[in-house]
């Protein structure tokens, strides 16, 4: 267990923890903020409708629908770092595919949309259980997404979605936009290479049938023991 | 009397519909876009006392959008109103030509109190301007 490609992926692990946490650290000041805004909205409509202004309470009224949308928001905000922290609880455990990508989506968005890329992250329709590490495949995640941003040319899209191979469970980000080496960024190699360490995979570029191109991780059948990264 | 004219630019729409009513209802006429390069766009087309300029956005960031709308008009009153402005960015926002940094979530009646100045400042300048054509016109012509 000395040489556990695990243990060595921890400070790429916290890397990503860190980028991800801060952003959404980032998107609930926001939300705060705008609640604040709304709030104080709130109060110069009861201060103009106490004064004798122009009735209020429609526009009171649709001001507490938006406070709402805002409090939803937060809490799913939350819930995603809620999860991304219990994503470290279990590197060996059986856990859902579809369910991590779901999280990846919420995890990614804010990434996406400030370099200007459409994203989109598609589950499975039905459950798709693997074991090993769901925290080192946010990490590969993370990485591909990356990679593919830094290559974003004209077409700007990104898709990430698993499914069933003929090895066993595939996961595959599709960028519409041809993908460099995958190596040329220093911090996107070492975080791809522990994270595919981590998980026993390989991951493989291809060409995407209809343009652009696709980087294929085979998660194969359930394992355990974790493949040599050297 | 012309109200104070503002731009809002921040990406983050329900924050910037709610911020420009809370304005509105000061007396201040507001224009709003959601990113840098709209803003380039609206401070090309229209005359403004101060724009109130977000620095996490898609695309041009505050800073780069900043720099360009400094680049387009020198005189031009740029406020920072930013939800985790760094030290660093403050002063490269400074450096920049900002004149106020304002950090999420602010007084709103301060904020007014800047645009108002704002406003202050490029009427001086506009008049500061005329003057010195009027000058140039009375040495050179002579009268």
């Amino acid at each position: 267990m000395g040489d556990d490609p695990r243990r060595r992926s921890g400070r790429e692990g916290i890397v990503y923890f860190g980028a991800v946490g801060a952003g959404l650290s980032h998107e609930l000041s926001n939300v705060f903020n705008i609640i604040n805004e709304l709030a104080g909205l709130q109060q110069d409509i009861v201060a103009a409708a106490a004064q004798g202004g122009a009735a209020g309470l429609a526009r009171v009224t649709d001001l507490a629908a938006r406070i709402k949308a805002q409090v939803v928001r937060g809490e799913e905000i939350n819930r995603s770092l809620h999860r991304l922290s219990h994503a470290v609880d279990e590197p060996d455990g059986s856990f859902d595919v579809g369910e991590t990508l779901v999280l990846f989506g919420s995890l990614a968005a804010r990434t996406a949309r400030l370099a200007e890329v459409a994203f989109e992250s598609r589950p499975p329709k039905t459950p798709m259980a693997h074991r090993g590490d769901p925290f080192a495949l946010l990490l590969v995640l993370h990485a591909c997404l990356r990679a593919a941003i830094a290559a974003a040319a004209s077409e700007r899209r990104i898709e990430v979605l698993a499914e069933e191979g003929p090895d066993g469970a595939r996961v595959v980000v599709c960028s519409a936009d041809p993908l460099t080496d995958l190596t040329s960024d220093a911090a996107i190699a070492e975080m791809l290479e522990f994270g595919c360490a981590a998980l026993a995979v390989a991951p493989r570029l291809e060409r995407a049938p209809g343009g652009g191109d696709l980087i294929v991780l085979n998660l194969g059948p359930e394992s355990t023991e974790p493949r040599s990264s050297g | 009397m012309a109200m104070d004219r503002v731009l809002l630019v921040d990406d983050e729409v329900v924050f910037l519909e709610a911020l420009a009513e809370r304005l509105r209802i000061r007396g201040l006429e507001v224009v709003c876009t959601a990113s840098g390069r709209e803003a380039l766009t609206a401070v090309e087309e229209q005359t403004f006392d101060a724009v109130v300029l977000d620095l996490s956005m898609p695309g041009l960031d505050g800073l780069e959008t900043l720099r360009r709308l400094r680049e387009m008009q020198p005189e031009l009153q740029v406020m920072i109103l930013s939800g985790r402005a760094t030290v660093q960015t403050a002063v490269e926002a400074t450096r920049l030509g900002a004149t106020d940094i304002f950090e999420k979530p602010t007084d709103v009646e301060t904020l007014v109190q800047r645009i108002r100045a704002a406003r202050a400042a490029r009427l001086a300048h506009e008049q500061e301007v005329a003057q010195e054509a009027i000058d140039e016109i009375m040495r050179t012509k002579g009268w």
